[in-house]
């Protein structure tokens, strides 16, 4: 019999998941400052996969732990204090949720098992070089050949698609839609084919996580398509629901908040006021954040829809994370340019890789101006 | 419950038209919104039962002086529930003061800070012995139109509580006129009769306590004032308009307004959380850090909220017939009141490095 985590209380809950990252998740795999290969965390995998735990948020049916939005948010917070690596996550947290609402019962019983073993590895299929925030305005054209569609176009920032075995995208499967909201439909394809190629481009701190994704007559079978044909847009949308507080969520500003500290003391810049007054100003940006996110956590866990306003989250944290990193590099002094680790006491603190790893976040998911947009007129009511 | 009736108890008397005729015909408050809100038990919020109050919270009492900031309501309600029975309730919860204060009866200023010789905050050196007061107090909120004075003074064993009556002999009140219209008192006294209420350490711990407790309440205050400013300005934004279109269709118009809502809902979220922290907080030294948080949130908050309150409202927000230079101004006082944002950040990072070390 499946365990009902929803029953339990929420402290037991927490206890349960902590006592078993902790047990069980590989030191060495400890905040992981880039994102792996699945090769180097499967171990891992096998473990979680074994647990059951792989899914939290699908329901039981599907394999998946079936948490309600309020154990689910435990779940993350202890995932991310125990630094355990979120893995190659994309079939669990866009493919599964999308198939589990949209699929037949075919491409549940295929796919799901699949992604849960990681037997497939998936990387979203979003971006194009022309549709960045103005997302609609995707051309990769599908079109139906036989029992087949044939895909052409490219993809871009597809993260880890080196990596993975398949990619969820959407594609334009009407041109003649008389809105580009319309006209856009969700297809599953494989990766391993002639007519994919993948580039990986290399980012300002030199990783390579992202990729571009070409498409030159590549084919999927007419089975994988998701859904209604040209209804895409309005299931990619219905998808973000959770992950518009996840997005927003404290810990990556909490955790570069203890770095920067414990790094500023054994630096010795809390000796200066002004920097000491800047660090308060940004802890507290921090603490009053939290309170902030717990709202709507406590909306969620009351079972409320979250209404739009929750982009503020999202804002306010990846402009906090920034400043706190960037504080970091001020605290280096003449250090700030260094690569690798500085040395502070017995530990070496890498300020570089943590001022890089905050420049995204104000422009994925969403980019900051473009959630502003959203706020001012969903939220304000502000016309044009 | 308590947050409908205090704006309801507000909005009827006329919002923040009522304050403005107060401010116009002189600065002080209403006799009669005084009663009506000690009817409505906003005086007693925090003061136990057994003595004539609610018994509830800061938490509760941060509700209603979030009210008070919504129409920047004269009445000293922070003064009161914080300062005034913040002492009373503490140190002599049984004295007959406490009782008319909690229903509207009286109204005390509490003058406790002193001005050193460059103008800036100086220790106590205001003494008290055989019954008479000698020396000077500043920065007193509501001397103008109080009956009494709670003063903190040094007696011969430490420090001592007394009550001073307004017109007492040897007492002269000097009216120092603030941004808003409101009156903060500099008070000297020479030989001045004062009954003694309290003494010894307790009377340091308690005002320290009190303090606290109303730098805390003043953040509200400041929150439920910032809300009622960033509304007044997004009402604007969408009505007035310049180019054939109202000038909140402009995306940098837009793009301004959602900063100051997301500072606004920040705010709120912050001081209520330490308002509520605070209540479950019996260490004076942790409430004191929580309140330093609070206090610094919300001056940070209003004093940007406030100020590009004016930029959007353009030069009329420069006039004084439009109501948003009202909450600048009330801002203006609230916020160097007890401390201002970057006073509280200094001292909540000691609180914090003191908490570390310990």
């Amino acid at each position: 019999m499946m365990t009902d985590w929803n029953a339990m209380s929420d402290a037991d809950f927490r206890k349960e998941v902590r006592g078993f990252f902790e047990a069980e998740y590989p030191e060495e795999l400890r905040n992981l400052p880039h994102r792996p290969k699945f090769a180097e965390i499967a171990h891992w995998h096998r473990k979680l996969h074994a647990k059951g735990w792989v899914a939290p948020a699908w329901p039981a049916e599907y394999g998946g732990m079936g948490l309600n939005a309020a154990k689910l948010l435990i779940f993350y917070e202890e995932q991310q204090r125990w630094g355990v690596n979120r893995g190659r996550d994309m079939g669990v947290q866009m493919v599964g949720p999308l198939i589990i609402k949209f699929g037949t019962q075919e491409q549940k019983d295929y796919w799901l098992p699949r992604i849960l073993s990681c037997e497939d590895i998936w990387c979203q299929g979003y971006s194009e070089p022309g549709a960045g925030s103005d997302l609609a305005n995707l051309r990769t054209r599908a079109e139906i050949d036989g029992d087949d569609f044939v895909i052409n176009g490219q993809k871009i920032w597809t993260t880890m698609a080196h990596d993975a075995t398949h990619i969820f995208m959407l594609v334009r499967t009407d041109p003649d839609a008389p809105k580009k909201q319309q006209g856009i439909s969700f297809l599953l394809a494989p990766m391993d084919q002639s007519g994919v190629e993948v580039r990986t481009i290399t980012t300002l701190s030199g990783e390579t996580e992202f990729c571009e994704v070409f498409f030159d007559n590549a084919r999927t079978p007419r089975e994988n398509l998701v859904g209604e044909l040209n209804k895409g847009w309005t299931m990619a949308k219905a998808l973000l629901s959770f992950e518009r507080i996840f997005i927003g969520s404290p810990s990556l500003a909490q955790n570069a908040l203890g770095q920067l500290e414990s790094f500023a003391r054994g630096r010795g810049a809390f000796d200066d006021p002004v920097f000491r007054d800047r660090f308060a100003q940004a802890a507290l940006d921090v603490e009053d954040h939290a309170a902030l996110y717990a709202r709507f956590a406590d909306q969620l866990k009351r079972g409320e829809t979250l209404g739009a306003d929750v982009s503020m989250l999202k804002i306010w944290v990846t402009e906090c994370f920034q400043r706190i990193t960037e504080l970091m590099i001020e605290a280096a002094g003449p250090d700030g340019g260094t690569i690798g680790p500085l040395q502070v006491g017995n530990v070496g603190v890498d300020v570089l890789s943590s001022f890089y790893k905050a420049r995204p976040g104000t422009i994925y998911g969403g980019s900051n101006e473009i959630q502003r947009n959203i706020l001012s007129k969903a939220v304000l009511g502000l016309p044009g | 419950m308590l947050r409908e009736s205090a704006r309801t108890l507000f909005e009827r008397a006329g919002g923040s038209g009522r304050s403005r005729k107060l401010r116009d015909s002189g600065g002080g408050w209403d006799a009669d919104m005084i009663h009506e809100l000690a009817e409505a038990g906003v005086f007693g919020v925090t003061v136990p039962e057994e003595n004539g109050g609610l018994g509830m919270g800061l938490a509760a009492g941060g509700v209603i002086a979030e009210e008070v900031g919504r129409v920047i309501a004269p009445e000293p309600v922070v003064v009161t529930v914080g300062l005034s029975l913040g002492l009373l309730r503490r140190l002599c919860p049984d004295h007959a003061k406490l009782e008319q204060l909690v229903g509207g009866e009286t109204v005390l200023a509490v003058a406790w800070q002193e001005r050193g010789p460059n103008g800036g905050p100086a220790e106590a050196s205001c003494r008290y012995a055989d019954g008479k007061l000698t020396g000077g107090k500043a920065w007193v909120v509501g001397a103008s139109g109080a009956q009494g004075f709670l003063v903190v003074a040094q007696g011969d064993a430490g420090p001592v509580l007394v009550l001073a009556q307004a017109g007492a002999d040897g007492l002269s009140v000097e009216a120092r006129r603030q941004a808003d219209g409101s009156a903060m008192g500099e008070l000297s006294f020479s030989g001045t009769p004062a009954e003694r209420l309290a003494s010894g350490d307790t009377v340091q711990d308690a005002l320290a306590d009190a303090v606290s407790d109303t730098t805390a309440l003043a953040a509200a205050e400041l929150v439920g004032l910032s809300a009622r400013a960033f509304e007044i300005t997004l009402e604007y934004i969408k009505t007035r308009e310049q180019f054939d279109k109202p000038i909140g269709s402009f995306q940098v118009i837009q793009h301004r307004a959602v900063d100051l809502n997301v500072m606004c809902e920040v705010a709120q979220s912050g001081v209520r959380e330490a308002l509520g922290l605070m209540d479950g907080e019996a260490d004076p030294k942790v409430r004191a850090r929580l309140a330093s948080r609070a206090k610094a949130r919300a001056v940070t908050a209003a004093k940007k909220i406030t100020r590009d309150a004016i930029q959007l409202h353009g030069a009329v927000g420069y006039t004084d017939e439009f109501d948003i230079g009202l909450y600048l101004n009330r801002a203006l006082v609230l916020s160097a009141w007890l401390g201002d944002d970057a006073y509280h950040r200094r001292l909540w990072f000691m609180a914090r490095e003191a908490e570390g070390a310990a």
